[in-house]
């Protein structure tokens, strides 16, 4: 009575969630590419002398990025990129590490 | 009557008894029912006086099991009335909305009293009692002491006749416990408001009580060639072996022996087992006796007034009455009282076979529950003009700490008779309400008749939460084993680590892109995190330190990320099974 085996502590945040890299890195890449696109975007619409300097810094890094329309669809495909490698990089990584603590875990 | 076919036995003629004996008429069986009582209905039955019908303890039409819904709908046709619902707890001078209302309780209560239960809620939350072993300990842990005085504790002790210090917490357990975890993930997956808001406002209701659903069904059943003997009590039950050959009926006109092929059984099992010849072994024979039951017995009274009271009933917790709950039949329908100017009350008085209310003279029963309906306040002494008192022994299985162990020997012997079959409240010594009894009779049924497996033993009250939120028993059990694989945690380690290797990375690629690609200024806006990170440049050596910068925080953020998430997962599903023990806190005296 006293130690209920079907308390809440004993059901839940038991087991250690493996996650799917793959639908991470979309996730993530969809995020990322989306924000980039949108970014982009909003500084064209509001415009000025100059548009987006400091986005523009991107370019270095985004062969072919710059602060226009074009440009954004450039950088959404980038950071799309970027986003789905950071993103499925942690979630195997994560998986990889939680396997190597938790050995059993995958035959439950 | 079906000239040839196998001979079916049913005893006992209540719904669990009359539901199996009308299915087996239904497909043309030759069947005998044995009632010992003098009407059918069992415990559901409904006794009359000068033309009042009293319903022996209140008998709700409602379930979620279609095909019992279907079998009243049958009997009954448009007999069968929708009725509002309305029941109060009395409780020191006071009434209280049942299931209970926390605006009304705090009306009733008062602000002081309120504020003394909060706090004692409160206290008993920081610093519970270290061991669960008995009711008192299990409800006190989780409503709070006064809580517990209030709305537990003497109603409790008047149903079943021991203190609820002596009262195992297994009982709460197996009836509140495991089921509000398990609520706890249904209700993560379905809504279940609307309907039980619907079950608890309003109910279907036999014109004249349960008695006339059961009449209807005795008359179906000799209509479709089969017989229900009435007065008939089983004194004896002839095996060879495994197999039962016959049973002893003892009536008017003496001992008869009424053989059958298959036997199916709604009296006490404690009495099947003990009057079996040969008889059951000895540690078996033990095990029946030591499973105990409680009675009551109601005291009916006429009013002569149309409506003491709106409640279809009361419970009575105030410690200084005797009686635990009061009917008002002509809210549970009209039609329980033929006289408009009148009103008729059933007050219960919980006991024990053979104890100091069991064997009162009925006369002093009546003046008994006179005086305490006028020291409630519902009604005057001279306003009583009439009463009469019905005696119900055996209604409630007792759950003590015992039982299981040997209710377990007896179920395992009787399971051994290869053509008998025990059903109903008593006949499984499960606290089953009338549906799931009728369902029992069913399933008995569908055994014999369709060789389908059922356990009959499983059929029980516990299913009725998930009948309400709309899923079956074994639904509710898959999610609830379920529960681990739903609600993982994430590893916070793991996934700090893996932020931490991929953020790392990320500022160590960026310093070396700007690094090689060179220029006359290398990487100036970049070179700006030197604020935040002590010794980072962007150059060759910066980007490894920038690694481990970006290791670090990425670390953090990961494992920050996981820790939370996890916590508040946690605290979201106790703040769930928090609201599912609340829902059934309104409900309790349901379950008492």
């Amino acid at each position: 009575m006293t130690t209920d085996p079907k308390d809440l502590e004993a059901l839940v945040l038991v087991r250690v969630v493996r996650l799917n890299a793959a639908v991470a890195g979309v996730v993530t890449g969809l995020l990322a590419g989306l924000a980039l696109f949108v970014a982009t975007n909003w500084l064209i619409l509001k415009g000025g002398p100059v548009v987006g300097p400091h986005l523009a810094l991107l370019g270095q890094y985004f062969i072919g990025y710059r602060v226009t329309f074009v440009g954004s669809l450039i950088g959404f495909v980038w950071a799309f990129a970027v986003g789905f490698v950071v993103g499925a990089a942690v979630v195997a990584i994560y998986n990889r590490l939680a396997d190597l603590r938790d050995p059993h875990a995958r035959s439950r | 009557m079906s000239g040839g076919g196998p001979r079916y036995v049913v005893i006992g003629a209540g719904p669990a008894g009359l539901t199996a004996a009308r299915e087996l008429a239904r497909r043309g069986r030759d069947v005998v029912v044995l009632e010992q009582g003098h009407i059918v209905g069992g415990l559901a039955r409904t006794e009359s006086y000068k033309g009042f019908h009293f319903d022996m303890g209140g008998h709700r039409f409602f379930t979620k099991v279609d095909e019992v819904q279907k079998i009243w709908r049958e009997v009954l046709g448009t007999e069968l009335l929708r009725r509002p619902r309305l029941s109060r707890i009395y409780y020191d001078g006071k009434f209280f909305n049942y299931p209970l209302k926390p605006l009304n309780a705090l009306a009733g209560l008062g602000i002081w009293r309120a504020v003394m239960v909060a706090l004692s809620y409160v206290r008993w939350q920081i610093a519970p009692y270290r061991r669960e072993d008995t009711f008192e300990q299990w409800v006190t842990n989780r409503f709070g002491r006064r809580l517990f005085l209030t709305f537990f504790k003497t109603y409790t002790e008047k149903v079943w006749g021991i203190p609820c210090s002596e009262l195992r917490a297994e009982w709460a357990a197996q009836r509140i416990k495991d089921l509000s975890l398990r609520s706890a993930v249904v209700a993560m997956f379905i809504k279940p408001r609307h309907t039980i808001k619907t079950l608890i406002e309003e109910f279907d209701y036999p014109r004249l009580g349960p008695g006339m659903m059961w009449r209807a069904a005795a008359d179906e059943i000799v209509r479709g060639g089969g017989e229900v003997r009435l007065g008939a009590e089983v004194t004896a039950i002839h095996r060879t072996g495994p197999r039962v050959d016959a049973v002893v009926v003892a009536g008017p006109a003496g001992e008869e022996r009424v053989r059958g092929d298959h036997f199916l059984s709604s009296m006490p099992v404690t009495q099947l087992v003990l009057r079996l010849s040969p008889p059951a072994p000895d540690a078996v024979a033990e095990a029946a006796r030591r499973l105990t039951y409680r009675d009551f017995l109601t005291v009916c009274l006429i009013v002569d007034r149309p409506d003491p009271f709106p409640d279809n009933w009361i419970y009575v917790h105030s410690p200084e009455v005797r009686v635990g709950r009061i009917q008002n039949f002509r809210s549970w329908s009209p039609d329980m009282v033929p006289d408009g100017s009148k009103a008729s009350l059933g007050l219960e008085y919980f006991c024990s076979e053979g104890d100091a209310l069991w064997t009162m003279p009925d006369a002093e029963l009546i003046r008994l529950g006179k005086a305490e309906l006028e020291r409630i306040g519902l009604a005057r002494l001279s306003e009583i003009s009439d009463g009469c008192v019905f005696r119900v022994p055996k209604a409630y299985p007792v759950y003590d700490a015992d039982y299981r162990v040997h209710l377990d020997t007896v179920r395992a012997f009787v399971d051994g008779l290869e053509n008998l079959q025990t059903m109903g409240r008593n006949g499984l010594h499960r606290y089953n309400n009338q549906d799931h009894a009728m369902l029992t009779g069913l399933l008995a049924v569908r055994n014999v008749e369709s060789g389908e497996r059922h356990d009959l033993w499983s059929v029980n009250t516990e299913q009725e939460y998930h009948e309400e939120v709309g899923v079956t028993e074994a639904q509710a059990e898959a999610l609830a084993g379920r529960i681990t694989a739903i609600f993982p945690r994430i590893d916070s380690l793991a996934l700090g680590a893996a932020s931490g290797v991929v953020s790392g990375a990320l500022l160590f690629l960026a310093t070396l892109i700007l690094v090689l690609k060179g220029g006359a200024v290398v990487g100036p806006r970049l070179s700006l995190l030197a604020q935040f990170l002590p010794g980072y440049t962007v150059t060759v050596t910066g980007s490894l330190i920038g690694l481990a910068y970006g290791g670090l925080l990425g670390f953090l953020a990961g494992w920050s990320f996981a820790v939370i998430r996890n916590l508040m997962l946690f605290l979201s599903l106790s703040v769930l099974r928090r609201r599912a023990q609340r829902q059934l806190l309104k409900r309790f005296l349901e379950f008492v």
